[in-house]
């Protein structure tokens, strides 16, 4: 048998040579399917204009590339993303990778935040909730559980922004720094921080709750198995019994929904960044849907692919770390 | 200067100018007392801008950047006479077909280069009547502009052409810096995100999805203007955020189309907030129904007279548009009632006390008689994806139109299949949008109305496919003549002959008032409004 190191690179390297094509084919069929939408970015164009002209329309439609036919338009997508040359926006009057990369870091930070937030509490409230089962805190814990799943987040940032920033004024109601105040180093941080505190904490109340449901089951189930009953009877101690045995294991179906989570990172939260008018990806995505701005929405939907693609072989390489049991083939 | 010009001023056109001189003076006593300089006004808009230079486009939120940027040769008082700005005096010919500009002297761009006739010649004939959407309309007959020396611009046109001066303020027609844009790819110019101009504030950032800020211009031409030493436009895609923003303070000033006008009302009796009169007269919208004038069986005049009967205006206005705007008689705004253009007399009314029992008898007498369940036909109504006004619009018509026996199904669609349904496929029945008049008939309704305006593929041109002869010449007739009764006559001729075969229906003149903080004074001072340069707006401490 092989070093499980050198295997786990084997496997690696094979899962990201079936990535390419796995690519293409993602690549095309969202091109084909974006397509499909009715009207293009310059009657979008001409629309928020209020009007146009001919000689207008056929100067932009020439210049957005879309006198060519579609099989056309195609072939020279494909063969622009494949070199990783995401085109340019006549929309914005830019490239659309400086777009997309002036719109990743203020994503990354709400959904980071909102990761780390919804993982370390959700999964505290999970295991609180299964390990003081039947008591009301751990009622207390799934009930609000429930509650923050079933909340639509619109309505929830909204309520946010209205009890915290309108009513109280302990936060900003929206943006992701105070504009204008021109701070930096630290102080900048800061404004992010705080700017930043309600839709972290709106984002993160959904997988919050999921991560709270999946860990508590996972625990009880776990609690119930023979090697519990062992770690007993040898006389390991409550605690240890739980963050050395149960924890471990309890952790799986948290890593798959941990990697549902990052794989939607890119993508953003459209709703989160409307509400809170937060610069992100989701919007820029959003916006440039609307606007038939397709080559910049492809581009941000290649990104987005390609994420989930490497996401998903880093958790299942994960998955052998947590639980050597797990073989990689 | 050219000797062949005669300089020629009436005494109407005298008059005006005292006038003009004279409210313009007494604008400038009172805001001199209560101005206070400095401060960081926040405006909030949307959608964002998707470029800054609105010689190139002439979307709304462009066109609100773009004139804090740049100056217009011309600026209008509130009744739309024009009023000096980079042009300081002009005259036009006896024939009309030579307009002397003199140029205000010590201009100077943001840059630093000085401002010259060149500019003049290069932004309008190159730019702005290239590829802004109203370049056309407002410049069309300019065939040429001469610039004999550096502070006079003389245009040539074609025909006289009343409606030029009209058209070119720094909304619709903003002088460019030459020196940057001569030469190269206009459309793509770096210049059109970070903007340079003459205007009252200088372009100093722009934070994609998130705001745009100006900053004072200190070497403005104007003297001690503006008041603000920042402007800033925060953009927020949630319209219950925007409200939010305005109501804690982090914003003084909300756009008309930012807030909702239900809200607007809710947000207007907070005691830190208030409405800012006025600034939409140089629009002068009018939220109308386009309806598909070749297809069956609305092809048929009294079939649409009948759908005009059936629509409670004042209620529209009342419930729906919560009092910022009023109804409407016909295709020409009262905006346009001191300058003469307007009338409503000798017109068909739609607002009857028995407008329903003459919507039902015009259908009767079309060959529409009700049928099994009280229906006569269907229709399908495209809600415009203007936002939730117009979708309460769309179900008031349904119930309004099932009152006289039209069945009418709401359609809703996003901009681009929406833009592409009603003005390129013409695959609909009716539809609802609001349509500028301008400063003049001539540069904005006119389109919805002439066969020459029937494009596909256009938007916002004469998507009704409505065509008259009669008409077609009355416009022609407005476009070139110089005599101001006869061309006010025409007017009313083309308000009478289309309200009677209302080819649209018209329903509000919409006021579109902005939202601002008690501390703003001096925001409207122009019937440009929020797409004016604000050099007179300051913030109270």
């Amino acid at each position: 048998m092989r070093r499980p190191a050198a295997q786990r690179w084997a496997y690696v390297r094979a899962r990201l040579l079936q990535a390419i094509p796995t690519i293409i084919v993602i690549v095309s069929c969202n091109f084909f399917l974006l397509h499909l939408a009715p009207g293009d970015p310059v009657d979008v164009l001409m629309g928020e204009a209020g009007a146009a002209t001919e000689a207008i329309r056929d100067q932009l439609r020439a210049q957005f590339g879309l006198d060519r036919s579609l099989v056309e338009q195609y072939f020279a997508y494909l063969g622009a993303t494949l070199s990783f040359d995401l085109g340019y926006s006549y929309r914005y009057g830019s490239t659309n990778l400086e777009l997309i990369l002036g719109r990743l870091s203020a994503t990354l930070i709400l959904m980071i935040g909102a990761f780390g937030v919804s993982v370390v509490l959700g999964s505290i409230g999970g295991l609180i909730a299964a390990v003081r089962r039947g008591t009301a805190t751990a009622g207390a814990i799934m009930a609000a559980a429930v509650v923050s799943y079933a909340s639509p987040l619109f309505w929830v940032g909204l309520m946010f922004i209205v009890v915290f920033a309108v009513k109280l004024g302990w936060f900003p109601t929206s943006g992701i720094a105070r504009i204008g105040a021109d701070y930096t180093g630290w102080r900048y941080a800061l404004d992010v921080a705080h700017h930043a505190v309600l839709p972290v904490l709106t984002l993160s109340l959904f997988y919050m709750a999921l991560y709270a449901r999946l860990m508590r089951a996972a625990v009880l189930e776990n609690l119930k198995l023979a090697y519990v009953v062992t770690a007993r009877a040898k006389g390991l101690s409550q605690g240890k019994i739980m963050l050395r045995h149960v924890l471990r294991n309890a952790l799986l179906p948290v890593l798959t929904m941990a990697g549902v989570q990052i794989s939607g990172m890119l993508g953003g939260s459209v709703v989160i960044e409307s509400v809170f008018g937060w610069p992100g990806l989701g919007l820029l995505a959003f916006e440039s849907l609307f606007a038939r701005d397709l080559n910049l929405l492809l581009g941000i939907l290649f990104l987005t692919c390609i994420l989930v693609v490497l996401t998903n072989i880093v958790v299942d390489v994960a998955y052998t770390l947590v639980d050597p049991r797990v073989v990689l083939r | 200067m050219n000797p062949s010009i005669q300089s020629r001023l009436t005494r109407a056109a005298l008059a005006a100018g005292l006038c003009c001189f004279l409210s313009l003076g007494a604008g400038l006593a009172s805001s001199v007392q209560a101005a206070t300089q400095g401060g960081t006004l926040v405006i909030v808009t949307t959608p964002e801008p998707n470029l800054l230079t609105n010689a190139l486009s002439s979307a709304v939120t462009v066109t609100e950047v773009g004139t804090k940027v740049y100056d217009g040769l011309l600026e209008y008082d509130m009744d739309m006479r024009p009023i000096p700005s980079l042009a300081e005096s002009w005259e036009v010919s006896p024939d009309g077909k030579t307009v002397v500009f003199k140029l205000r002297r010590g201009v100077t761009w943001h840059d630093g280069r000085p401002f010259t006739s060149a500019d003049v010649q290069f932004s309008l004939l190159q730019v702005v009547k290239q590829y802004h959407a109203r370049g056309p309309g407002n410049l069309g007959p300019v065939t040429a502009i001469e610039t004999p020396d550096e502070h006079t611009a003389v245009f040539h046109l074609e025909h006289p052409y009343p409606p030029l001066l009209k058209g070119l303020s720094s909304a619709e027609a903003p002088i460019l810096p030459k020196h940057l844009y001569e030469g190269t790819d206009i459309r793509n110019n770096p210049a059109n995100n970070a903007p340079v101009g003459t205007g009252p504030f200088m372009f100093k950032s722009w934070d994609r999805g998130s705001a745009i800020t100006l900053v004072r211009n200190p070497n403005y031409w104007r003297e001690g203007r503006p008041y603000l030493d920042r402007l800033i436009f925060r953009f927020i895609g949630d319209s219950g955020t925007r409200s939010a923003v305005m109501e804690n303070g982090e914003a003084q000033v909300a756009t008309f189309g930012s807030i909702v006008p239900a809200e607007m009302k809710r947000l207007a009796s907070l005691p830190n907030l208030e409405i800012a009169e006025g600034g939409y007269e140089a629009l002068a919208p009018i939220l109308s129904l386009e309806i598909n004038n070749k297809k069956p069986p609305l092809d048929n005049r009294k079939v649409r007279q009948a759908i005009a009967y059936a629509i409670d205006r004042k209620f529209v206005a009342d419930n729906i548009w919560f009092g910022f705007g009023k109804p409407a008689v016909g295709p020409i705004s009262s905006v346009y009632a001191s300058s003469g253009i307007f009338t409503d007399s000798g017109i068909v009314r739609y607002d009857t006390a028995d407008r329903i029992e003459r919507a039902k008898r015009l259908l009767d007498e079309a060959g529409y008689p009700e049928k099994e369940g009280g229906v006569r036909f269907s229709l399908i109504h495209d809600v415009s994806p203007y936002g939730e006004d117009y979708r309460r619009l769309g179900e008031y018509l349904r119930q309004a139109l099932g009152k006289i026996g039209i069945k009418v199904t709401l359609r809703n669609e996003d901009w681009g299949a929406w833009v592409r349904r009603i003005y390129t496929d013409y695959d609909y029945d009716f539809t609802s949008g609001w349509f500028v008049g301008m400063g003049d008939p001539t540069l904005g309704a006119q389109r919805l109305y002439v066969s020459r305006t029937i494009k596909s593929g256009i938007p916002f041109n004469n998507a009704t496919r409505y065509s008259d002869p009669e008409i077609d010449e009355l416009w022609a007739r407005v476009a070139v003549e110089q005599d101001t009764a006869k061309r006010n006559e025409a007017f009313h001729q083309i308000q009478r002959k289309l309200t009677e075969d209302s080819p649209l229906v018209w329903l509000l003149e919409l006021h579109m008032v902005s939202l601002q903080s008690k501390q703003v004074k001096g925001l409207i001072t122009s019937p440009l409004g929020m797409r004016g340069g604000l050099y007179e707006a300051s913030l109270e401490k």
